[in-house]
């Protein structure tokens, strides 16, 4: 009779070799998915481009293809699709000069703190427009409202104009200072800006599509 | 089909158990949780001892 009064809930072993296996476990699943996501997010080659071999995060030259925003049935989300090429400020840019332009740009990001208003890649802050998917904004493209202000003719100038004198361009609500970013530096911050839209972010930021369409209605991107 | 087809851009173990909401949960929840059945029945075969 002693021995249907023991109880396995009071026994501290059993605690112990509980919370062994769970954290174990836990542990053993972090660092394999540490290994998994390492896969997943490293760059893609020069040569992936050319054979077209889909990349979470393309190679640096991707700042020469066109990247096009569709919506995909298969996955429930808009994915970024890299298209023909195109030439960015007028050339043709080879792999070392792509990968040196984007260094460029990520380092002036930092310098110039761009995640003190603006988020990339869902860090940062919400006080200026998200960047992740920037490049795809209508409203640089031909047509859209904010290309012609700059007296510019593509996207990348039209961008980098705007990012060297963003006090003369009332493109927001809250009007960007200028940071006295220097023409090379415009040119680096947009290629980055490009190479980021060219990133499979799981379809984020979500609703992409749905700001557009209101800033085709008349509506802004600017919230 | 009982499993969709794969969507995820690289191929992965964890994607493929990503079948739809809570699938992974479910079955990373339920790999824990059993062997804690174990645990427990042999705590008491031991403390019965």
């Amino acid at each position: 009779m002693a021995q249907e009064n023991l109880s396995v809930w009071t026994s501290i072993p059993f605690w112990r070799r509980s919370a062994a296996w769970v954290t174990g476990f836990a542990t053993i699943l972090l660092i394999w998915l540490t290994f998994d996501t390492m896969g997943q997010i490293s760059m893609g080659t020069d040569a992936d481009l050319q054979q077209r071999v889909t990349k979470r995060v393309p190679a640096a030259t991707v700042i020469n293809y066109h990247i096009e925003y569709k919506m995909s049935e298969k996955r429930g989300h808009e994915v970024p699709v890299i298209g023909k090429k195109e030439p960015f400020f007028g050339k043709e840019w080879s792999p070392k000069e792509a990968a040196a332009l984007l260094h460029l740009g990520k380092l002036t990001s930092q310098a110039k703190n761009c995640m003190n208003c603006h988020t990339l890649l869902g860090n940062g802050a919400y006080f200026a427009p998200d960047l992740t998917k920037a490049w795809l904004d209508p409203a640089w493209q031909k047509g859209g409202a904010l290309q012609p202000m700059t007296g510019k003719s593509t996207v990348e100038e039209a961008m980098s104009e705007f990012l060297m004198h963003p006090s003369q361009y009332p493109t927001h609500a809250r009007m960007m200072p200028d940071l006295k970013i220097t023409a090379d530096e415009a040119k680096g911050l947009v290629a980055f800006l490009k190479h980021m839209s060219s990133i499979d972010t799981n379809g984020f930021p979500r609703n992409f599509s749905k700001t557009v369409d209101q800033f085709k209605t008349g509506g802004t991107n600017a919230h | 089909m009982f499993f969709e087809s794969f969507t995820d851009v690289v191929p992965s173990f964890f994607g493929m158990l990503n079948q739809g909401p809570l699938t992974l949960t479910l079955f990373l929840h339920t790999f824990i949780v059993l062997p804690m059945f174990w645990i427990y029945a042999s705590e008491k075969k031991r403390l019965n001892k």
